[in-house]
């Protein structure tokens, strides 16, 4: 299925890239920040990348946090890996949405949001990335259904 | 007449003890954000459990308009890795036991 303008569904089932330079630099760094707040506990977003999982018990599986923690950083390092490719593998395609749509959540829960369920309060320059990166997922989605 | 074993085999429940104990069920709860486009949402169920399309956004309407939805109920190993799931696709998801 063709249906996205931006993200393309090939025949062969890959996935083009139809991003201005500008857009792939967007995308760049909202990756980048989703791999520092990995790696970085200092990030502002550490805490909300490794939220708790099972809230009713008083430690997560040790296990599961790390399978979590790798699964996700190895998402973003291949979305950051593939961000100048003008054509990804579903793969790579579902590695970009998940990265993009931690750093969106991100965005939200760092500037506590989720709390209000809604946007008052946070600032023009971060509401602009927030829309921007919601359009970006719709489009992709397109391509990955 | 066949003296086969089934192939498929249940195990619903535990015995201990000379007494027999009900597996704990746990369920997978997903909820709202304010930000999460709705399309991504049912695309992600559709792909970690494999829902079809109508019952993934039946699901995604629910977190919606009600503020969370249980998405899966079952054994405790497959509500974590379902979690984990969740969370690398970018939701909030918690888990929570029926009691």
């Amino acid at each position: 299925m063709a249906r996205s303008r931006l993200f393309p569904r090939r025949r062969d089932g890959h996935v083009e890239v139809k991003l201005n330079g500008h857009a792939r630099e967007f995308i760049a760094q909202q990756m980048q920040k989703v791999v520092d707040a990995d790696h970085d506990a200092q990030h502002p977003w550490h805490s909300h990348v490794h939220s708790p999982m099972n809230p009713s018990a008083d430690t997560d599986d040790p296990l599961r946090v790390l399978q979590r923690q790798k699964e996700t950083a190895s998402n973003a390092e291949l979305a950051l890996l593939t961000v100048k490719d003008e054509q990804l593998t579903l793969v790579e395609a579902w590695a970009w949405l998940t990265t993009m749509q931690i750093a969106l959540r991100n965005h939200v829960v760092a500037r506590g949001a989720f709390e209000n369920d809604s946007l008052e309060g946070i600032d023009e320059a971060e509401l602009s990335e927030i829309r921007d990166l919601q359009y970006l997922l719709f489009e992709l989605a397109k391509a990955l259904e | 007449m066949s003296s086969a074993q089934p192939l498929l085999t249940t195990r619903p429940e535990v015995q201990t003890d000379n007494k027999v104990a009900t597996e704990k069920l746990w369920k997978v709860v997903v909820w709202n954000d304010p930000v999460t486009p709705m399309p991504v949402v049912t695309l992600v169920f559709k792909k970690i459990f494999g829902y079809p399309q109508e019952k993934a956004e039946q699901l995604m309407m629910t977190v919606h308009h009600e503020g969370r939805a249980i998405v899966w109920s079952g054994g405790q190993d497959r509500a974590e890795h379902y979690v984990v799931q969740l969370h690398v696709h970018g939701l909030l998801a918690t888990m929570e036991s029926d009691d």
